[in-house]
């Protein structure tokens, strides 16, 4: 079994520029889907009526049908329904000018709300009643008293999670290449297939997310014992 | 786009998709079987290896954690056959596709199962191990009376969720041309010209979702059963 | 019947047993005092081989084992021929209360089923829980948990019985349940070796008391010896801390 390493080291430095859409897929449906989660997870803890049900029903749908498949209908719903859109408002733009990593942001983002909202739900829930209790009967409001006591801690309960649902998150856009976004796993598959070299450039981009992911997981480790650290009994 | 959607589609091409998902619960089936046994290899490492081994498992699990299904699934179909040529000489040119997507979600279900199966085994109390070899059963009558089936039932929970995140991942399987369910509906979709791609994927999205809730319920079920002795008026 | 010889143990840097003899003889009550961290836990996880000592000797009937390197088969022996009380008292969760006790007669000691339930019927009538037999652990209080504990060691019928402060981990209310069940098996004539912080029960039911502190044997002889006139200043002064209104004479 010969590789060829020149492809490989060019490949790697190609599929390096991948990196940064990667990321940012990652960072923006994080972004974007924390605030929902959030309010998704309220909804089911407060069994608001209505809402509580809808929110199961999505986060079971998410979970229980293959992030390929929720690719696939929103790339092939989407554009169709922008053009619609279009159309009505009478605007002149060609669906096709619409940038497709719009597409994969939204996919990721309705993906990752319903993750973020069982890990927020289960970090809220540890919180006891009494840190609520003890806030609001020091006159802070039930907003001050979400925002500076039981949030930190939640958070601090939900990171190992967050770190999943991150690393998890980075794995999955590894599918982008389906809408033509040009991640890590799009590059590496443009340039294998110019000279047939897929076993070398999987292999590149294979060591690429071990990096990449691994480097993810350490930060939130760090960042864990960073604000862990009233977690701790006091030493002696 | 130009033509409008067909919901009546998507109940024709259901029974046109069904027969297939044999081949997708049997792939699910098989990975399970062979990734259960590495698993447990794995977690045995974890839990009573030697330092070098442990540390292998732990490496491997956090490598196989690090890799998209997709990056490993191509890593495995492109790389396995040239390993396999240039190592011991074997020609898997013609091997089923089968083969090559039971070995890479085997590989990966291996690393899931084996934290599966160490955080059960944690979670058992030493005592009861202890009880067990003080009243004159072997060590091996010990693990497999009485501290196997209570890992089991603790073990239930994550491996539901192992299982269908195994189902969903399988869905993948179709990019290195594997005709399971999914593949059939993207066969579907090219012999009607790219026509009706959206009923198809919302009928395979349907089925997936209903594999799911049924895998759900079930284990809901049993974990119910299973842990009748675990509940009761001063559980503890 | 069993003899343990110069036990050393040690967790790391700490040495919990530094060299301690003792022996038991048929029909033995053997309380082990101390105070906490003297070692008597360790001693007695030692002669089950829960824990593994560092060196030592155990003889136990016609089995004569080096603690430190003894045999599976010879480990088995003497798990068989004794049984253990324990402090939280580890039933097995997934089984009843009778399944508790049947475990050791049909899988260790291959005893067929129907005369296995018999027995196990029998040991837990004699604890006093006739009307639990199929409650699971978790249905049932903590004293009862620990007599069922207690029906699982007498129901393989052992040489002796290893307590492991049986009553420590138990409400206030419900030791006095536990206690009584082993008073009765002390007046059959059961060897027993019973690690305790119950002073009443070592000066009614024993017929020999250790004391031990810092891993060595500091004293040991017949409770009125003991409790009444300790030769050792430490027995003294632990029996003092112990018992408000103790009153030895000098």
């Amino acid at each position: 079994m010969t590789l060829n390493t020149e492809f490989m080291l060019e490949t790697f430095f190609i599929a390096l520029k991948g990196i940064p859409v990667t990321l940012s897929l990652a960072a923006i449906s994080l972004l974007l889907a924390s605030p929902a989660a959030f309010f998704m997870a309220i909804a089911r803890i407060n069994r608001i009526k209505g809402l509580q049900k809808a929110v199961t029903v999505y986060v079971s749908f998410v979970r229980g049908t293959p992030m390929i498949l929720q690719i696939l209908v929103i790339y092939s719903l989407l554009p169709s329904l922008l053009n619609q859109l279009f159309m009505n408002l009478n605007l002149k733009i060609n669906v096709f000018d619409v940038n497709p990593i719009l597409y994969a942001y939204i996919v990721f983002t309705l993906n990752t709300a319903a993750a973020l909202s069982e890990v927020f739900r289960s970090a809220l829930q540890t919180v006891s009643i009494g840190q609520l209790e003890a806030a609001q009967s020091i006159g802070l409001s039930t907003y001050k008293a979400y925002t500076r006591i039981v949030i930190p801690q939640a958070l601090v309960v939900a990171l190992p999670n967050l770190g999943n649902v991150t690393v998890n998150l980075i794995k999955g856009t590894s599918l982008a290449f389906m809408m033509t976004v040009k991640d890590i796993t799009a590059l590496a598959k443009i340039e294998a297939s110019y000279g047939y070299n897929y076993i070398e450039a999987y292999i590149v981009i294979f060591f690429i997310y071990i990096i990449l992911c691994s480097g993810v997981q350490l930060a939130f480790r760090l960042l864990e014992k960073y604000l862990g650290g009233y977690r701790k009994p006091a030493a002696g | 786009m130009t033509r409008p959607f067909e919901p009546s589609f998507i109940i024709e091409v259901i029974p046109q998709l069904l027969p297939f998902l044999g081949t997708t619960l049997a792939i699910v089936t098989g990975t399970v079987l062979f990734g259960s046994m590495f698993g447990f290899i794995l977690a045995r490492a974890k839990i009573r290896g030697r330092k070098i081994s442990k540390l292998l498992a732990d490496l491997y699990t956090a490598i196989i954690r690090a890799t998209p299904s997709i990056v490993l699934l191509f890593v495995v179909f492109y790389g396995l056959p040239e390993l396999l040529l240039g190592t011991i000489g074997i020609n898997s040119n013609g091997y089923n596709k089968v083969f090559f997507v039971l070995i890479a979600f085997s590989l990966q279900f291996a690393a899931v199962m084996s934290e599966v199966m160490r955080s059960a085994y944690g979670s058992v109390d030493k005592g009861q191990y202890e009880a067990a070899v003080s009243i004159g059963l072997s060590e091996r009558q010990a693990f497999i009376r009485i501290v196997l089936p209570q890992c089991i039932v603790v073990a239930l929970p994550n491996f539901a969720n192992s299982l269908i995140g195994l189902l969903k991942e399988g869905a993948l399987a179709y990019t290195i041309g594997l005709t399971d369910i999914m593949g059939k509906g993207i066969l579907i979709i090219g012999n009607n010209y790219g026509a009706y791609a959206l009923e198809t994927y919302i009928a395979l999205t349907a089925i997936y979702w209903g594999i799911t809730l049924l895998i759900e319920k079930s284990f809901h079920l049993t974990e119910n059963h299973l842990s009748r002795g675990n509940k009761g008026i001063s559980a503890s | 019947m069993l003899e343990l010889k110069n036990v050393h143990k040690s967790f790391g840097r700490n040495e919990v047993l530094k060299g301690v003899d003792i022996s038991v003889e048929k029909g033995d009550v053997v309380v082990i005092l101390g105070p906490s961290g003297s070692g008597k836990t360790t001693l007695l996880r030692s002669i089950n081989f829960l824990e593994k000592a560092d060196k030592g000797t155990i003889v136990f009937g016609d089995i004569e084992a080096k603690l430190e390197n003894a045999s599976k088969h010879d480990i088995r022996a003497i798990r068989k021929k004794s049984a253990f009380v324990f402090q939280n008292y580890n039933l097995f969760h997934n089984r009843t209360a009778l399944q508790n006790v049947t475990e050791g007669l049909i899988v260790a000691r291959k005893v067929p089923k129907a005369e296995a339930v018999e027995k196990a019927r029998k040991a837990l009538d004699k604890v006093g829980l006739s009307d639990r037999y199929d409650y699971y652990p978790s249905q049932l209080s903590g004293g009862q948990q620990q007599r069922v504990g207690i029906a699982r060691a007498i129901a393989v019928n052992p040489d002796v019985i290893l307590f492991d402060e049986p009553t420590s981990a138990l409400d206030p209310e419900l030791i006095g349940e536990v206690l009584n069940v082993m008073k009765e098996l002390a007046k059959e004539g059961t060897t027993m070796i019973v690690v305790t912080h119950e002073m009443t029960f070592a000066q009614e039911v024993a017929n020999k008391v250790i004391f031990m502190d810092g891993g060595v044997v500091v004293e040991e002889g017949p409770p009125g010896e003991i409790f009444t006139r300790p030769k050792e200043e430490r027995t003294k002064q632990f029996l003092r801390r112990i018992i408000n209104d103790f009153d030895y004479v000098i």
